[in-house]
């Protein structure tokens, strides 16, 4: 890993550097409102009311970025009031290496901060903010000149780190021992015991099987858990020598679709009863989609249904047309908004984490299977810590002991480290 | 070879964005790779759009059944190609945003795709109606939970469910079915949501270390050349 | 124009709705044109939006972007059979890179939020809940823990491990019923603004 060289020099923590420039800041502003309240020598300003500036600005580097971006605070104007009030709006100035002046934005009254993010590392930067009112305006003390700075580890992500560290290496960690050769139980899963059956229906139907990946591209989790299932349940297809349709609405979706198939009867030593047309491309408008699978579904009535990837409202639409000719239905998907849909309208329906655990279980390769282990110590985690924190937080609101409210923050902090 | 360079691309792409989330200077990875993926989808789209067009074509070409169909679809497809690229009817020419204000491209969508759209979802009203009639049908202990529960939000959201209950006393409020309503919303509904949602998370995590870590290959072929 | 467009509007409505019958020739009219229009309509939007707008207008700039277009020059490897395999590497870039987004967005903002905001005390701060709250407070920390026993894919639901998985699915199967139940109502009103369309802006037959 590249390391910024440092250079040897005392270290002062970001909050007492806050505190710090809040009270210059302050110092100055006073100072400022002080000079600016002397009578003014310009007689047309008097006809219109004054406005007051805003007051303590402070600029302070971004932590955690790649030295893009600076943070300003300020307090608003005293006219800045809902009644009576005077500001219009705020200005908001940057000075580059001590140049001219240029105005990054126009900000609503009530405005308090604001993030430049287009600052670079080796320039010198000062800011202030000019108070916009009917006919006049004020501006504020500029801030001190100041760089911005890149960070090379985001530290507030420490905790977000160790505990992605011990899930992923637990994964690993089974995936290597069920390699090895040890056996790891995996209890049944109703949805994925049934695949067999239902594509064997197909078969003895005479009726072709029918799989929807969702509606979601390749840059979807699900999707890509769908397809991974299409790999297992593509395999039975070819080695009963059923027929399978996959209408998809992305064009990315079709491509790798039409691989995951063709692999699959290919290994079933069946290459030649692979055709490009068992996946066809409809559209991506989302109903446009619908009409056409629901119309497929009416016409060729398929004796199995999949429905397997991201699903939003069509989810109930397919399910019950698919209901309406009797086909099997097996449904699965990560969107909890639709599962009661799927459960009410189809026969075995892989709730969320199921769709996932689905490509692994079905693998019924050890490795695979590990990773499923793996995924139970993440629970397992979860659970100790909702039960622990749960326990800690009770204990510390009740009776106020010290040791427990420690825990307490600690669990807080570990917590909201994302 | 064929199969080894994809699933070293995919490991390191993965790695990489992985270490993204701790590294500030890679933060912008994510948007990099959000509009990478756009432009490849543009180009991915003469793969759909041409297995679209084929299709129908062969099937008007063979004049297989329902080919009078085919036909529409062709000419609505190329239609809205030739006056959405080249902006025809387009009252600000090529200059304008396609979709502006009084353009043909706007008036199909408007007159056409969104109606369409409207009618096709609120399909929705009707296959609700008969989802819930199987799900009242309650087969098993999990189905009744579920009607159970399905049955006190929806009186909970109407005149009816006060009428219902409004007699119970002040002191058991919690069993007036919309306060009994908004308590299932708040409790079970909230730890069975973040259940799920802990579980969906170490679903994604383990399906994604395996796609990284070339466990799951499916995707790309398999173990075929 | 615009009593035309109604009269479109109306005619495709009937058709969709038509299907609710049964499958016919009117609804395989108004679904070929839906098709065909509408993949029409999204090759348009992502010609302009993303390949206009995304990379050629910013190709300069950017010179990065030149790469996103270079995978999918790859992507089009496909259409010429022999070198068809090198489509695969596009795809097992946007594999990898959707693996890798998701699994740390999945880690910090839900696994890590969602245990956090479970960690809450039964009894309210400082025996403030009511029993109904202390209750309720009591059902989520259990409901979550039983939830996930559910789930547990590596020992058997047998015993007092089975009955906290039954008493998770029950959990699940609330949540669904809640979330069904409160759907239902929204799905009934975009019937009502159809039927709205039909006898309001089409048949002028209500204001």
């Amino acid at each position: 890993m590249i390391v910024e060289p440092q250079q040897a020099r005392v270290v002062i923590p970001g909050t007492v550097r806050f505190l710090l420039l809040a009270f210059l800041a302050v110092v100055v502003s006073i100072t400022s409102t002080a000079t600016a309240s002397e009578p003014n020598a310009d007689s047309t300003l008097l006809e219109t009311q004054q406005v007051e500036p805003v007051t303590s600005l402070v600029a302070q580097d971004f932590k955690y970025d790649n030295g893009e971006r600076i943070e300003l605070f300020w307090v608003p104007s005293v006219d800045d009031r809902l009644v009576d009030g005077l500001v219009t709006g705020y200005e908001v100035y940057r000075t580059v290496n001590e140049g001219d002046p240029q105005r990054l934005a126009i900000l609503p009254p009530g405005a308090n901060t604001f993030r430049d993010e287009a600052a670079e590392i080796d320039s010198v930067y000062s800011y202030y903010i000019t108070t916009l009112a009917e006919e006049t305006s004020a501006k504020s003390v500029a801030t001190e000149p100041m760089t911005s700075e890149r960070e090379w580890l985001n530290r507030d992500r420490g905790y977000l780190f160790l505990i992605a560290f011990v899930i992923a290496a637990a994964v690993i960690f089974f995936v290597e021992t069920a390699k090895r050769g040890k056996k790891l139980f995996i209890r049944k899963i109703a949805g994925l015991e049934a695949i067999d059956d239902a594509v064997g229906r197909a078969t003895e139907m005479g009726r072709p099987v029918l799989f929807v990946p969702g509606i979601h591209d390749m840059d979807d989790v699900q999707t890509l858990a769908a397809l991974t299932i299409l790999g297992r349940v593509s395999r039975t297809i070819a080695d009963y020598d059923s027929k399978i349709f996959m209408p998809v609405s992305r064009s990315l979706v079709m491509t790798a679709a039409r691989e995951t198939i063709k692999s699959s009867y290919m290994a079933a030593g069946r290459p030649d009863a692979y055709n490009d047309d068992m996946v066809n491309y409809v559209t991506d408008e989302q109903f446009g989609y619908v009409a056409s699978v629901d119309g497929l579904i009416v016409r060729e009535k398929p004796a199995t249904i999949f429905l397997l990837g991201a699903f939003f409202a069509e989810s109930l639409i397919l399910a019950e047309t698919g209901n309406s000719v009797g086909a099997i239905q097996i449904a699965g998907t990560a969107r909890p908004a639709q599962l009661p849909f799927f459960i009410a309208a189809c026969d075995f329906t892989l709730i969320g984490e199921e769709l996932f655990a689905a490509s692994a279980y079905l693998s019924d390769e050890p490795k695979q299977l590990g990773s499923l282990k793996g995924q139970d110590v993440g629970k397992g985690i979860a659970m100790f810590f909702v039960i622990a924190g749960t326990v800690a937080a009770t204990i510390s609101y009740a009776w106020d002991i010290g040791p427990v409210n420690d825990v307490l923050d600690w669990l807080n902090q570990v917590f909201s480290s994302n | 070879m064929k199969r080894q360079i994809p699933l070293l691309i995919t490991f390191f792409v993965g790695t990489l964005l992985i270490i993204s989330v701790f590294v500030p200077p890679l933060g912008d990875l994510e948007r990099d790779f959000t509009l990478f993926f756009d432009i490849i989808a543009v180009f991915a789209f003469f793969l759909g759009g041409g297995n679209l067009l084929r299709i129908h074509l062969m099937k008007l070409a063979n004049r297989r059944k329902d080919w009078g169909f085919s036909a529409v679809t062709v000419s609505g497809f190329l239609f809205m190609l030739a006056i959405g690229l080249f902006k025809v009817g387009n009252p600000g020419g090529i200059a304008e945003a396609v979709d502006a204000e009084g353009s043909w491209f706007k008036v199909m969508f408007d007159n056409v795709i969104n109606p369409l759209q409207s009618t096709m979802y609120s399909l929705l009203a009707f296959f609700v109606a008969s989802a819930s009639y199987r799900a009242f049908r309650a087969k098993n202990r999990e189905a009744t939970m579920l009607l159970i529960a399905a049955f006190i939000i929806l009186l909970g959201r109407t005149p009816l469910g006060v009428m219902l209950t409004g007699w119970i006393p002040e002191w058991m409020s919690v069993a007036q079915i919309p306060n009994l309503a908004v308590w299932i919303m708040n409790s079970p509904n909230l730890a069975g949501q973040r259940a799920i949602m802990i579980g969906i998370s170490l679903g994604v995590i383990a399906t994604s270390l395996r796609l990284i870590l070339g466990v799951e290959r499916s995707y790309l072929g398999g173990d075929s050349d | 124009m615009e009593h035309f467009g109604l009269w479109v509007g109306a005619f495709l409505t009937l058709g969709i709705y038509s299907f609710l019958y049964r499958d016919n020739a009117w609804y395989k009219l108004c679904e070929a044109i839906f098709i065909g229009i509408s993949a029409g309509y999204w090759v348009v939007i992502l010609f302009w939006d993303n390949f206009y707008g995304k990379f050629w207008i910013g190709r300069e700039e950017e010179p990065m972007l030149w790469v996103g277009a270079a995978l999918g020059v790859l992507m089009l490897c496909r259409l010429v059979p022999r070198i068809g395999w090198i489509s695969r590497w596009p795809l097992a870039f946007i594999v990898g890179a959707t693996a890798g987004l998701w699994m740390m967005n999945y880690f910090s903002s839900n696994i890590m939020a969602q245990v956090q905001s479970t960690i809450m005390p039964l009894l309210g701060e400082g025996y403030s809940a009511s029993f109904g709250e202390i209750v309720g407070n009591f059902v989520i920390a259990v409901g979550t823990f039983a939830g996930l026993i559910y789930f547990y894919f590596s020992k058997e639901h047998k015993g007092a491990f089975g009955a906290t998985a039954r008493l998770g699915i029950w959990v699940i199967m609330i949540t669904f019923g809640a979330s069904f139940g409160y759907t239902v109502m929204s799905r009934m009103s975009l019937l009502i603004g159809r039927i709205d369309f039909l006898l309001g802006d089409w048949l002028g037959l209500i204001q």
